[in-house]
């Protein structure tokens, strides 16, 4: 038990170092590489909650593959003009007072204790002796087959969409 | 264990409009390359016998109503209706979208085939009884749209557009999924029923807090669907930027998708807290439509002012929303069907007087069009008198409806703000009329075209589906009010 | 019966003219637009005489507009005795302002245009008048509404026509919204707009919502009837030409509010409050508007502010409870006031369009048709006996001593100046010498025969007609009184107005200047019309407008649409020029709004998420 708070406090200080850390760069690359660290800490956190499936899917395609082409096109791109910009807009003030507002929430459930993060009962999986993988893989293909199938049509509208917006361009 | 969960052919059926869609439309991905340009037409023709087609076949649907797909599809009168309105809108942004794309040299292959996707999208939308399958067919919707929007490559303000709306939109979609991911890990489902089970269950504990900030979220997203305050931002910049059969497309058909889902999530899942977000769609209600209508008296350009005439319309509807109940449901189904028609006529009139490369798109280039095209001033008259709410056309008896519900479920102070902002309302309406008729004609009104037929269907099917719901309300209201019940 | 014929004719004269006019020969365009209105003219009596003496009300049942639920409204048209009235006088008058408009607007543009839109204007007040219950009835009324802002707006090249045009619809608009609050109240609690129904149920509800229902038709019939404080756009409305100042702002629309007043009459009567009110606004529009017609110079103008006094007139009948004696004079009016503005349209066509009486004068030789027939009216609103507008405005006044004698003294006041007002102008116009510059010529027969109709009626109309007996089991009884001292008071009071003004005008030119240096700054403040256009101006239309622009449009509508493609953006194309965009801050600045719309949203909802 110990050991697990242990981890879940390290990844989740990678999570939130690595977010803060994307944000303050200057650097696009250095920026994306931070964004890596903390999807990186994500990834732990389920591994923490016994997820294997989406620790896997995780680490490969967010730090495999998302990432990698964020840096390709960073790296294609020229950013020297964008990292001569200022770096927040005018709004910073707005977007303090909505992280302060969401913090007090949080604070504010936190005080009111275990009540406020009650969940429905029946939610908590009944041990059928499957892995995550299996029962994700049951849930896709039997109740949830129709958005599985349906969320072909939608990689194949982005991708359609993609290519008309880009085909003069390039 | 699994033989239940293999459709029957009674549940493929339920989702034939989609597939009829869905295959047209890959076809023409398909024949993209074959065809030549000469036949650039011929996508026209095939995405209406399409939609003619889906729709037909929604209809056809309805005599066996029921769940498909394990509970994720629900056929049922609401769905029909509203399966009916997008894809009428769908058949609606074709007809003007001939010569426009015509005009503006664009291609006509690429164009359809995202429009009938964005459609399916908005089927799946209406249908759905599952945030899940919501979710997609809300992103199928999107993302089409945001390419529509962006269509003319080479013009800046449709690039500017297209960007705004794709950034924005994703932005407000992950709300949307956030509270979508909320829902599942508090009630453990995805099912609108299930999830109203559980909630009215009192196993979540005396304050289910987490139950308000998914539907919080929920609202964010919906809310930046339908434009509504405060919410609306992005509208006035992406409708003036989009092509105008594209910002006529947006203004009804993914709005009235949106609204579909809006009412079927807040009246199931989450209508056992409804005194919690009552409060919050009235506040938005009435910031929609005082934003709206306000900000839209000082406009100069016709597709902004159309876009905050719009904005205001989301709250009139929004108001519906908040009377929370049957007769509510039934008079927001209206609206957005009269508003289809009214609003997309309107900016037929407006794609067609504008010209090539949408030059004249001022509030002044109307002037003089009842001298010079007095057919095309006489139908957009109509459809801004609907707009104002003038007796006898649809728009009349839609807000005459919203805000009988919303009295019988005592919004006294709504009712009178509403009724207040839709008297301010018809001053910017009435901008374009003076004119129309009372000034003489400019250059735009000068150098106006002949109509096509597919304009001039543009233009006289949206003017009698406004004049048939203003006469014979009846008709469309019975089935709306038949179909309002999403508990049972 | 076939009511729908009435206004099916005048419709069918609209869709004539609007579709085939343009290229149609005048002859045609008359025929079809004067042959419809005397159609349903010839229809009224048709369907009078089957009805024998109307003695109770007769319903037609056409189809089931709305049914959803409880609610259900019907297009039903009606007829009762005060809808034969009604029927007899907008029909009736109509068709001779009809015959009149040939001459008059022989000479203008858009000709077809003219009498397609006053056709439509007479379906619609058909319908209004026709009407069964309140939605339909709401029909006509926003018909109206709309033709007559048309028709404001008919010499469209004037600016100043557009923006009375304007002006009359955005009014309107406000008096709309008090009506139609009216009508939600009346379903919600009665169930039904039916006005059988409706009126059957008043005894037994609550007054404060009778009252409530009460005030807001009030809001609805003042802005139409241009009673305090809505009455600023009839004046304006005079932008239009002078055959529909005659029939719509005159004659017919304009009491369109006095019916829905009439028409209401339960609930008035269960209503004290609200019936007060009408009273009191008619008194006070009756008595300050007629003193802004001292004043005036523009002829038009002088009747236009005349008409408001005398709806006045009629909401003060109404509102002590003499409804039959309101729609009395609104009959007498319809009459006499119609031949006051087609006269001046004669004499307006006399001289070519001049409309200031300063620069008339001594036309009683060079158009004496003219001038007798509107000397006729001219007696017959003032209140001579035994004219039309006498017996009229007596019932009225001495309704009102029954309720209080004060209200009789400003209504015989009132009388006073409308007397003096109305022969200002007659003797300025025909008196005197010649002022101006035109050389004045009699109107065609086609323009006088339906003055002299008019004039016919104006004077006998008072005997001919007796509209109160007719009425009777309508309306709840007016107590008699035969209180001779009251009407000698008050016709030696319309007599000393006339008196007054021959000696003003005829007899001794120059007080008037004299009296007015004298008495300057309440002449500056009648003569500009109590600055209450620059006060509405200054307190609602520039905060609106100004509100809207500043804080709406520079605070929220912070489009940079514009700013980019001015060049201030991105020019560059490919990613780079996106990520330009990006940079820009506008995308930004939105994205920063939506978070924190949310968040206080969250916190909000979280807050009552409990509440169940």
């Amino acid at each position: 038990m110990l050991m697990d708070t242990i981890l879940f406090y390290l990844f989740a200080a990678l999570v939130l170092g690595g977010g803060i850390l994307t944000i303050t760069r200057r650097n696009a690359v250095h920026s994306a590489i931070f964004l890596i660290l903390s999807l990186l800490g994500v990834a732990g956190l389920y591994l923490l909650q016994s997820a294997e499936f989406l620790f896997a899917v995780q680490i490969v395609l967010y730090v495999g593959g998302i990432m990698v082409l964020f840096l390709f096109v960073i790296m294609l791109v020229n950013l020297d003009q964008a990292a001569k910009e200022k770096q927040f807009n005018r709004q910073w003030t707005v977007a303090l007072a909505c992280a302060g507002l969401v913090g007090a929430e949080i604070f504010y459930f936190l005080a009111k204790g275990a009540g406020a993060f009650q969940l429905a009962k029946g939610t908590a999986e009944a041990n059928t002796g499957m892995g995550n993988t299996e029962r994700l893989a049951d849930a896709l293909f039997s109740q949830y087959l129709l958005p599985f199938e349906i969320a072909s049509l939608l990689l194949l509208v982005a991708v359609v969409g993609s290519v008309v917006m880009a085909k003069k361009r390039i | 264990m699994y033989a239940s969960l293999v459709p029957t052919s009674a549940e493929m059926i339920r989702f034939l409009p989609e597939l009829i869609l869905t295959v047209v439309a890959t076809l023409f991905m398909v024949l993209d390359p074959l065809l030549g340009r000469q036949s650039r037409h011929v996508y026209g023709h095939f995405s209406i016998l399409a939609l003619l087609g889906a729709m037909a076949a929604a209809v056809y649907v309805y005599r066996d109503p029921g769940a498909a797909f394990s509970g994720m599809l629900m056929v049922d009168g609401f769905a029909t209706f509203f399966r009916v309105v997008v894809i009428g809108v769908g058949i609606l942004t074709v007809l003007p979208s001939y010569r426009y794309l015509d005009r503006e040299d664009a291609e006509t292959g690429e164009y359809h085939a995202l429009l009938l996707f964005s459609i399916v999208g908005q089927c799946v939308m209406v249908t759905a009884n599952e945030l899940i399958m919501i979710f997609i067919g809300l992103e199928i919707s999107s993302i089409a749209s945001y390419v529509l929007a962006g269509y003319l490559r080479d013009d800046r303000r449709a690039n500017e557009a297209a960007l705004k709306y794709f950034l924005l939109g994703s932005f407000a979609t992950a709300f949307f999924l956030y509270g979508v991911a909320l829902i599942y890990g508090m009630t453990g489902s995805t099912n609108l029923a299930t999830v109203r089970r559980a909630i009215l269950g009192g196993s979540l504990g005396s304050a289910p807090i987490f139950i308000g900030v998914a539907a919080a979220l929920m609202f964010v997203g919906l809310g930046f669907k339908v434009s509504g305050a405060p919410f609306q931002i992005w509208a006035p910049d992406v409708y003036q930027g989009a092509p105008t059969p594209v910002a006529a497309f947006l203004s009804a058909g993914p709005k009235a998708a949106a609204f579909a889902i809006f009412l079927r999530i807040f009246l199931t899942a989450f209508q056992p807290i409804g005194p919690g977000w009552e409060p919050l769609v009235w506040v938005s209600a009435l910031a929609s439509m005082t934003l709206g209508n306000f900000a839209a008296l000082t406009q100069s350009n016709i597709k902004r002012l159309l876009a905050y005439s719009s904005i205001a319309h989301a709250g009139y509807v929004l108001v519906a929303l908040a009377a929370r109940s049957n007769v509510g449901t039934a008079a927001a189904m209206f609206y957005m069907a009269a508003y289809a028609f009214m609003n997309i006529g309107a900016f037929a009139v407006v794609s067609h007087l504008s010209g090539k490369g949408e030059r004249y798109l001022k509030v002044e280039d109307f002037a003089g069009l009842g001298a010079k095209q007095p057919g095309t001033a006489a139908l957009l008259s109509i459809f801004l008198l609907s707009l104002i709410g003038v007796p006898l056309t649809g728009g009349f008896f839609g807000k005459f409806y919203i805000f009988k519900a919303a009295l019988d479920s005592h919004l006294v102070w709504l009712t009178v703000l509403g009724l207040l902002n839709s008297a301010v309302a018809a001053y910017y309406y009435l901008r374009i009329l003076v004119m129309m008729y009372m000034r003489e004609p400019g250059e735009a009104a000068s150098r106006i075209q002949p109509l096509t037929p597919g304009l001039r269907a543009a233009l006289v099917l949206p003017a009698l589906g406004t004049l048939v719901l203003g006469i014979f309300p009846g008709w469309v209201l019975d089935f709306a009010g038949r179909s309002s019940v999403f508990v049972r | 019966m076939q009511l729908w014929l009435i206004p099916a004719f005048p419709l069918a004269g609209f869709l004539i003219n609007g579709l085939l006019g343009r290229r149609a020969s005048k002859g045609f365009i008359n025929a079809v637009a004067i042959g419809s209105v005397l159609l349903s003219f010839a229809w009224v009596l048709k369907t009078i005489m089957g009805l024998g003496d109307v003695s109770s009300r007769y319903v037609e049942h056409y189809f089931t507009w709305i049914q959803s639920g409880a609610l259900q409204v019907n297009f039903d048209f009606a007829v009762d005795r005060l809808t034969v009235v009604m029927l007899l006088v907008v029909t009736g008058v109509g068709a001779l302002i009809h015959i009149y408009s040939v001459g008059y607007m022989g000479h203008e543009g858009g000709y077809y245009r003219f009498f397609a839109y006053l056709n439509l204007f007479m379906f619609f007040m058909l319908t209004l008048v026709l009407a069964a219950n309140y939605l339909v009835l709401f029909v006509g009324w926003e018909g109206v509404g709309l033709c007559s802002y048309l028709l404001i707006g008919f010499y469209f090249l004037r600016q100043s026509a557009t923006n009375a045009g304007n002006k009359a619809f955005i009014v309107n608009r406000i008096g709309d919204f008090g009506f139609s609050l009216a009508i939600f109240l009346v379903f919600l609690n009665f169930g039904t707009l039916d006005f059988g129904g409706v009126f059957a149920n008043v005894p037994g509800k609550p007054e404060t919502l009778l009252n409530t229902i009460g005030l807001l038709l009030l809001v609805g019939a003042c802005g139409k009837s241009a009673q305090i404080p809505l009455y600023v756009w009839l004046p304006d409305a005079m932008e239009g030409p002078t055959p529909v100042s005659a029939l719509i702002h005159a004659a017919t629309m304009v009491t369109a509010g006095v019916y829905m007043v009439a028409r209401s009459n339960v609930i008035y009567i269960h209503a004290p409050v609200a019936q007060e009110a009408v009273a009191l606004i008619g008194l006070a529009t009756a008595f300050f508007s007629a003193t802004i017609g001292l004043l005036q110079n523009d002829i038009k103008k002088i009747f236009a502010y005349s008409t408001v006094s005398q709806l006045g007139y009629m909401f003060v009948g109404a509102g002590v409870g003499a409804f039959s004696a309101g729609i009395y004079h609104l009959v007498t009016h319809a009459f006499f006031k119609a031949l006051l503005f087609l006269g001046s349209g004669s004499v307006i066509h006399a001289l070519s369009g001049e409309q200031d009486v300063r620069r008339m004068g001594g036309l009683a030789k060079k158009i004496p048709w003219t001038f007798w027939t509107m000397l006729c009216a001219a007696v017959a609103i003032a209140g001579v006996p035994p004219f039309s507008g006498f017996y009229s405005k007596d019932m009225i006044l001495a309704a009102a001593y029954q309720r209080a004698p004060w209200i009789y003294w400003v209504g015989a006041i009132t009388a006073g100046l409308t007397a003096f007002y109305v022969f200002r102008a007659i003797f300025l116009a025909f008196f005197g010498a010649y002022r101006g510059h035109e050389h004045p010529h009699e109107s065609p027969p086609v323009m006088i025969l339906p003055l002299a109709a008019l004039a016919f009626l104006s004077l006998a109309g008072g005997f001919l007609f007796d509209v109160p007996q007719f009425l009777e089991r309508l309306f709840p009884p007016i107590e008699e009184s035969h209180d001779v001292t009251l009407v000698a008071v008050s016709v030696a009071i319309g007599l000393a107005g006339i008196g007054l003004a021959a000696l003003f005008y005829v007899v001794k030119p120059s007080l008037p200047d004299s009296l007015a240096a004298s008495f300057s700054g309440v002449y500056k403040l009648i003569y500009n019309k109590y600055f209450v256009d620059e006060i509405y101006d200054a307190a609602v239309v520039k905060p609106v407008v100004n509100g809207s622009r500043s804080l709406l449009w520079k605070g929220v509508d912070v489009g940079l649409i514009d700013a980019g493609v001015n060049g201030l953006g991105w020019s560059a194309r490919g990613i780079g020029g996106i990520l330009r965009l990006l940079q820009s801050g506008s995308i930004r600045s939105y994205a920063t709004w939506v978070v924190f719309g949310s968040v206080v949203l969250m916190v909000a909802m979280a807050m009552a998420g409990g509440v169940r």
